[in-house]
């Protein structure tokens, strides 16, 4: 009866295709070394991140001026991009998991409820329609007007942003799982609403939304580090992936590895969280199973 | 069948473009005799009385005259509207006699009571000009005849003549202010400058023609007039790279506003000249609002000058290509006191320190200093863009090497202004022109000028009796040493960190000959006479 237990021989089934897959392998180590490096940036950092030095603009070690003590080199202001690196990952993934974890909270609450009590149905999904009409950095824009530049202000934007589109993916979830037979007879043996929606109801829609997540979190990173990049994510000195990028960009005709580098590690994190996002929706999807 | 003629009239169609092409070519020489200067934000208006910004003054410069002009020195007054003028023996009475034959742009010729009528506008308090104090405690101004003015003041002001060099003191023409009303200096303008208004459309560009009958330049110049290019186009560029890129490709001919990053690869453009003038009286600086409760401890502040390290800005942020300020003012200023000149504010992190420490401000574990359980942590305001971001970031990081956290709050220029109006922050970020001592000095540091542009809130007696002394002093050794005094009393008091003086650097083609850089207001081109194709 209970499709959640039927699920779980397949979902191990599924984890061992997962790791069938080559290219989504190397995408989730390269994501896993990128939040274990973020974590571990206290300790693996080799410099404060926020300490000036008198040598600015130091090219990286691959260049002939390069200095061992610096491996990426220095910015404007001398201070070690490995570090600031370190620490600025460390932000910037945890700007993308908290709106993500926020936005895609409320999203599915917001789809389930809208798939379980049709009569409030076409009120929510127009209110969805809304919120989608607005681009993500017009509303990161809006938002950091009424409560400041800052990285809050920034994963609040994120989060109504992520808000319309999990909702919409919950819903159409919700509304096949609320066709199938269990859902009627938990109703007939007089579970309340509330036990419907969180045990059965929940279960059911999560993989969708997870996947769904897992891809969001890419964009969510680049639109975060698109609204740093406009000034208004992180305060100085703190460091922030796009807010490096942005800082870099004064010097690219002549120290291109001040933006460069910080660019490049955007966009490993959103390709391997892309890839591995694509792969979790290979194996998770019933529809495309073979 | 129907391809072959689709790609016959496609090939006919792309032949059209190359002669259309080559037509615009061939064009182009004709449109030589105009040049674009790049600059990075435009003004409000062109209105002289009512706009201090610096693209306001670049544009009036060109498009009106003065009664008397400045030299390259920035310190000799030359003549300019006026061929000649009389001080009389108590300073109170400048008698200035015009020059024969001056037009405005309309044809109609100039005469005293276009003069009279101007400085008058630029004092009445109905015009509300933020600059009105820079013309003196007036009595009156007076046209004797035709071509004599006189300029009566209340008390001497020996910075007059520089004063009306600026582009506060154009002449303008009553006709067309009363004409255009709100719209003068934004719709239309009429100076008797060696350019005339053509059209100007806010934030993108700014169009000026050669004033072909113009003939009474300053005689700084070789050439005193007409112009020898036929349109200059002011354009707004907001992007630094952008206006690089602009300079190195041939699309401007000549700017100011091009980063120090880039100064060098420019330098060794075969095609490009980079010129500097001398003379650096564009002077940046962190101010304190010396009333705050974090700031008001003179210790506190002390120790905040003593730690930033202007060498390494200057080196850091703007490559070298800037003079770091050890004084509030530049040393060649005019009324520059020497005595000051080993009394300079110099870097010592660990004097900062011990000061901090004595003032029972202590070091904690995170590096930062506490006292009564509260952290030293100023919230400083200044304007976004890079700029100000990198020199905010740069005294951030060396404040941080003694423990104190800057806040740093960056606002976008629109918003900026009014901002630093407010009572709500510790540190300010701001930069200025000035011609002299007294010029800087009366600016900001007089109590009248509370809340702006005295955003420090200094109140002090006895400053504004010694800035009353050497505004009043008729020599140059009793100003001087009226306003070394002053400087002394607010090195002391530690009011500002002085950052760096801007000199004047002009970028422009080779195929321009070359133009010497004026640092009047900041505006690189004065009166560009002296702009020509080579």
């Amino acid at each position: 009866m209970n499709a959640t237990i039927e699920d779980v021989p397949q979902r191990r089934s599924a984890f061992r295709r997962l790791f069938r897959d080559g290219a989504a392998l190397v995408a989730l180590a390269v994501l896993a070394v990128i939040v274990v490096a973020a974590l571990l940036a206290p300790w693996l950092a080799p410099h404060d991140p926020f300490a000036t030095t008198r040598q600015p603009l130091l090219p990286p070690v691959w260049n002939e001026a390069g200095q061992w003590a610096f491996p990426f080199g220095t910015d404007g202001q001398g201070r070690d991009i490995l570090s600031r690196l370190l620490y600025g990952s460390r932000l910037t993934l945890l700007m993308g998991l908290l709106s993500v974890a926020i936005g895609g909270g409320i999203g599915m609450v917001v789809g389930m409820l809208s798939a379980f009590y049709r009569r409030i149905d076409p009120f929510i999904m127009r209110v969805v329609d809304v919120l989608l009409s607005f681009p993500a950095i017009l509303l990161g824009l809006a938002v950091a007007a009424i409560f400041g530049t800052g990285v809050t202000a920034i994963i609040i934007a994120l989060a109504i942003a992520t808000i319309p589109d999990v909702a919409r993916v919950t819903r159409s979830a919700a509304v096949v799982v609320m066709g199938q037979d269990f859902m009627e007879a938990g109703r007939a043996i007089g579970l309340s609403d509330a036990t419907l929606i969180r045990r059965y109801l929940a279960l059911n829609c999560i993989s969708s939304v997870f996947v769904f997540l897992t891809l969001r979190f890419g964009q969510v990173i680049l639109i975060g580090a698109a609204l740093s990049f406009l000034g208004l994510g992180a305060k100085p000195p703190s460091a922030e992936l796009g807010m490096m990028a942005a800082q870099g960009r004064d010097f690219l005709f002549f120290a291109p590895h001040v933006a460069t580098i910080p660019s490049l590690t955007i966009f490993l994190i959103v390709l391997c969280a892309n890839m591995v996002g694509d792969a979790l929706r290979d194996v998770l999807d019933p529809r495309l199973r073979r | 069948m129907a391809t072959t003629a689709l790609k016959a009239t496609a090939r006919r169609l792309l032949a059209g473009g190359v002669c259309l092409a080559a037509a615009g070519l061939v064009a182009a020489p004709a449109l030589a005799q105009s040049i674009t200067v790049v600059r990075e934000v435009d003004s409000d208006r062109y209105d002289p009385h009512r706009s201090t910004a610096r693209a306001a003054s670049e544009v009036l410069f060109m498009v009106a005259d003065t009664l008397v002009s400045l030299d390259y020195d920035m310190q000799t007054v030359k003549p300019g509207l006026a061929e000649r003028w009389e001080v009389s023996d108590d300073g109170k009475t400048y008698t200035f006699h015009l020059k024969d034959g001056v037009k405005f742009c309309d044809g109609k010729k100039m005469t005293a009571a276009d003069v009279v009528y101007s400085l008058k506008r630029w004092i009445d308090p109905a015009t509300k000009s933020p600059v009105a104090w820079r013309a003196g405690e007036v009595e009156d101004i007076v046209a004797l005849d035709d071509s004599t003015v006189e300029y009566r003041l209340k008390a001497p002001f020996s910075e007059l003549l520089y004063q009306l060099t600026q582009s506060f003191a154009v002449v303008i023409d009553q006709a067309t202010v009363e004409k255009l009303g709100g719209d003068f200096g934004v719709k239309g303008f009429n100076g008797t400058g060696p350019y005339c208004w053509v059209e100007w459309r806010p934030r993108n560009d700014l169009k000026l023609a050669r004033n072909p009958d113009y003939n009474w330049g300053p005689p700084i110049y070789e050439n005193t007039g007409p112009a020898q290019v036929e349109e200059i186009v002011w354009k707004i560029v907001p992007e630094e790279n952008t206006r690089m890129a602009a300079v190195a490709t041939g699309q401007s001919e000549i700017t100011q506003y091009v980063p120090y990053s880039t100064l060098n690869t420019l330098r060794a453009n075969p095609q490009l000249l980079v010129s500097q003038s001398d003379a650096a009286f564009w002077t940046y600086f962190a101010g304190f609002k010396i009333d705050r409760e974090m700031v008001s401890e003179e210790a506190v502040r002390q120790a905040m000058v003593l730690a930033v390290d202007q060498d390494a800005i200057a080196q850091n942020v703007h490559f070298g290509e800037v003079e770091p300020a050890h004084s509030y003012i530049s040393q060649a200023a005019l009324d520059w006191n020497r005595e000051l000149d080993d009394k300079l504010i110099r870097t010592d992190v660990e004097k900062a320190g011990k000061l901090l420490d004595d003032a029972g401000w202590k070091m904690e574990s995170d590096g930062f200093r506490y006292k009564n359980g509260k952290k030293l942590s100023p919230v400083a305001y200044s304007f976004a863009g890079s700029t100000w971001q990198k020199l905010m970031e740069a005294i951030q990081g060396d404040l941080r090497k003694v423990g104190v956290d800057l806040d740093i709050q960056a606002f976008d220029a629109t918003i900026a202004w009014g901002k630093m109006a407010t009572q709500e922050f510790d540190l300010f970020g701001m930069s200025y022109p000035y011609i002299s001592a007294g010029d800087a000095l009366n600016l900001y540091f007089r109590s009248s000028n509370t809340p702006t542009p005295n955003r420090m809130n200094w109140k002090d007696p006895a400053t504004d009796e010694l800035l009353d002394r050497g505004k009043a002093a008729l020599d140059p050794e009793t100003r001087a040493e009226a306003y070394g005094k002053v400087l002394e009393k607010v090195h002391q008091a530690a009011v500002w960190i002085p950052l760096y003086h801007e000199p004047m650097k002009l970028v422009q083609t080779k195929k321009l000959a070359p133009v010497k850089p004026h640092n009047i207001y900041g505006c690189g081109l004065y009166k560009g006479l002296d702009i020509k194709f080579q």
